[in-house]
């Protein structure tokens, strides 16, 4: 029982120092920003207030928030997939792209039932980013180039690869560079039309959330629970031990990046899907990115990715709501958020937490993975 | 069998004084982000942070222009800001022990957002900013070499920048292996431990290494913003500083080695543009290019070092 109590205690303290460091990196980056908006000559106090009310307010700020955040749950948690196999997977933005556009294709030339078209094309962004993961995954496990300049890469590539397929083989009208509309055997509801207008007026949160929610359990009990799941934090943590241990290196970890590629990809069709419904060449960049940003945020792991996306979407709603009503650029947002990650990232700098008696024990205000070999 | 054609094709897309000039301006900065790469793999970190320090350059090159009616103020107003997200990055991931690749990447996003939302406060334009009063670096015309017919065309007449980039070679390589400095650095990236009990303060080697390389970078960026046409775009850097790590990759890490990889690049890129002009595709695929180029040259190239690799152990192997 006292034994019981004192690993309990012990957890609450780790927790409770990692929280530490983690507010006060949200501290320093608030205060950061607001010096930013002093300079711009706004009121740091009354923009942030704003920025709250615009996510958390009301009803339509709520959903707002969940539509924003949606997407970039799916690309937090594949972000997050891969660092924990230790890949930086920084293409995440290009198989977003590339999984909205195989969505978006199968979606309006394939004419099915609903219960056969629906799955089919979320199988079709899961594969399509799937796919864009793969040539990086290859020649980073077969020939040890690394994947950051390679991803980097294959993002620009799919950008470019989708203009032209948005300007000349899947051109709907002349006028505009976008795909004909999906069918609508193949939309995820929105909640304003499953409830005839009633719920969620003037927001396009749609049901898309629950499958992201879906994919943060599956990937939760899949690290938990499952051997392929210890196996992909094992090859993270360190090639020469798993391979000892006895891991199939090759299938785990090609297995682990693809499956992140996949997931980004089904993000992309998912906000197609449940968004946009037609591709507009170039929609929306920076999904990805974020959804980079958001894992970094949540400490690499499933919860704590999940957790950061809601945040990020949360502060998008209510920056975009400032963008209106203050004229404040909604990229203040994003440098925020880039700031939150320096100050979290600086494990050095937060050393005095760690000398404070009662937090001594838990090391790492941040998890990084130090040992990777790039 | 007539192979006139290949000449013909070579001469119209390649050896031409236009083409030639071109891959030297499009190479310049390719070149500078190369050795932003260099100097800091030299010291044995990753700096993937190059992407972000060109956006920082390209912006704060066209702010000091604008602002003081001067590109040489362009030109310092960049590399100041260099200097600073060098040092920060430096401070960051070498002091405060953040992780050198999530800093990496976190920079590089911060750079991108901070520069989109500068541009909107600054100048209350979104996407692009240009305006007259934004001075551009003059061509500078050298005596004497520019009245030789072909040499003169070939080697006269770029922007300052150009110039600098060549020269910065020229003195990465002194640098490197004719100074004591140097030999520290090389010493440093190449065993830490051991240069530390040499009594080299590998820190300062290092904090050194990623200012420089921060200034390298801004370089680049004010030749994108200043070089040619006097504006700001979002993303201006367009992979550039990857596309450098990708260069000194090839290179082998030696200052020549990049520059050479870099007019590889200043060619595909002139090639594009010519391609371009012809309609011959869309120019979507043009665009691709570079970053095609990038992914098929780093394949072959760790392909060859991997044959090469095994071919030594076989040797090794048979000796044996």
């Amino acid at each position: 029982m006292r034994e019981k109590l004192r690993t309990i205690t012990q957890l609450l303290r780790n927790a409770f120092g990692r929280s530490i460091g983690i507010l006060l990196s949200i501290l320093a980056a608030v205060m950061v920003g607001s010096i930013i908006m002093l300079i711009e000559g706004q009121n740091p106090l009354e923009i942030y207030w704003l920025l709250i009310k615009g996510a958390l307010g009301s009803q339509r700020g709520l959903l707002i928030s969940l539509q924003r955040a949606t997407p970039l749950i799916f690309t937090a948690i594949a972000s997050t997939l891969a660092f924990r196999t230790g890949v930086f997977n920084v293409g995440v933005e290009g198989q977003f792209f590339i999984g909205a556009i195989c969505g978006a294709f199968v979606g309006y030339a394939v004419k099915l039932p609903m219960l056969i078209h629906l799955p089919l094309t979320l199988a079709a962004g899961f594969f399509g980013g799937a796919l864009w993961a793969f040539f990086p995954t290859i020649m980073r496990q077969k020939l040890g180039v690394s994947e950051i300049i390679t991803t980097i890469m294959t993002n620009y590539i799919a950008t470019f690869l989708i203009s032209y397929l948005t300007n000349y083989p899947l051109r709907h009208t002349p006028t505009t560079p976008e795909t004909p509309p999906v069918q609508p055997t193949a939309q995820l509801a929105q909640f304003v039309e499953l409830s005839e207008g009633t719920f969620g007026k003037g927001t396009q949160a749609h049901v898309g959330i629950f499958i992201a929610l879906l994919v943060v359990i599956v990937m939760y009990i899949i690290f938990k629970r499952t051997r392929i799941g210890y196996e992909w934090r094992m090859v993270g943590l360190s090639f020469p031990f798993s391979e000892f241990g006895g891991i199939n290196l090759d299938r785990t970890f090609i297995g682990g990046m693809l499956v992140s590629g996949g997931i980004a990809g089904l993000g992309g069709a998912v906000e197609i899907l449940g968004v946009w419904r037609e591709y507009k060449d170039l929609f929306a960049a920076g999904f990805g990115f974020r959804g980079n940003l958001a894992a970094l945020l949540g400490g690499q792991n499933v919860i704590g990715s999940t957790i950061a996306a809601l945040f990020y979407g949360g502060m998008e709603a209510g920056a975009l709501g400032l963008e209106w009503s203050a004229g404040v650029p909604r990229q203040l947002i994003d440098i925020v958020v880039g700031l939150i990650i320096f100050f979290m990232a600086a494990e050095g700098m937060w050393a005095f937490v760690r000398r404070i008696k009662w937090v001594r024990g838990s090391r790492a205000v941040h998890r990084t993975t130090e040992d990777l070999e790039v | 069998m007539d192979f006139s054609w290949i000449l013909d094709i070579l001469q119209r897309y390649v050896f031409n004084i236009a083409n030639l000039q071109g891959m030297l301006r499009l190479a310049t900065p390719v070149v500078l982000a190369g050795l932003c790469a260099l100097i800091t793999s030299r010291a044995g970190i990753l700096n993937i942070a190059g992407e972000g320090m060109i956006l920082f350059g390209a912006w704060f090159g066209v702010a000091g222009s604008y602002f003081f009616r001067s590109a040489w103020m362009g030109l310092l107003a960049a590399m100041l800001s260099g200097l600073v997200v060098g040092g920060l990055f430096a401070l960051f991931s070498l002091k405060f022990r953040a992780h050198i690749i999530i800093m990496g990447i976190a920079i590089n996003i911060f750079a991108n957002s901070a520069t989109i939302f500068l541009t909107r406060e600054v100048f209350g334009v979104a996407g692009a900013f240009s305006d007259p009063n934004i001075a551009g670096l003059p061509p500078i015309e050298i005596p004497i070499l520019k009245d030789i017919p072909v040499l003169g065309p070939l080697l006269s007449g770029y922007t300052f920048i150009v110039y600098l980039a060549w020269i910065l070679v020229a003195l990465t390589y002194v640098f490197l292996y004719r100074t004591p400095w140097g030999l520290h650095l090389r010493a440093v990236g190449e065993n830490p431990q051991a240069a530390e009990t040499l009594g080299i303060n590998v820190q300062r080697v290092r904090f050194g290494a990623v200012m420089a390389s921060g200034v390298f970078a801004s370089l680049a960026g004010v030749y994108l913003s200043l070089g040619h046409l006097q504006m700001f775009t979002e993303q201006m850097a367009a992979g550039r500083g990857f596309i450098g790590m990708a260069v000194n990759t090839f290179g082998g890490g030696e200052p020549v080695g990049v520059f050479l990889s870099s007019l590889l690049f200043g060619i595909v890129e002139t090639i594009g543009w010519r391609l371009q002009g012809e309609r011959i595709m869309p120019v979507y695929f043009i665009s691709m290019l570079p970053y095609l180029a990038t992914l098929a040259a780093l394949t072959i190239f760790t392909l060859r070092k991997q044959q090469a690799k095994k071919a030594a152990l076989e040797r090794a192997a048979r000796e044996a």
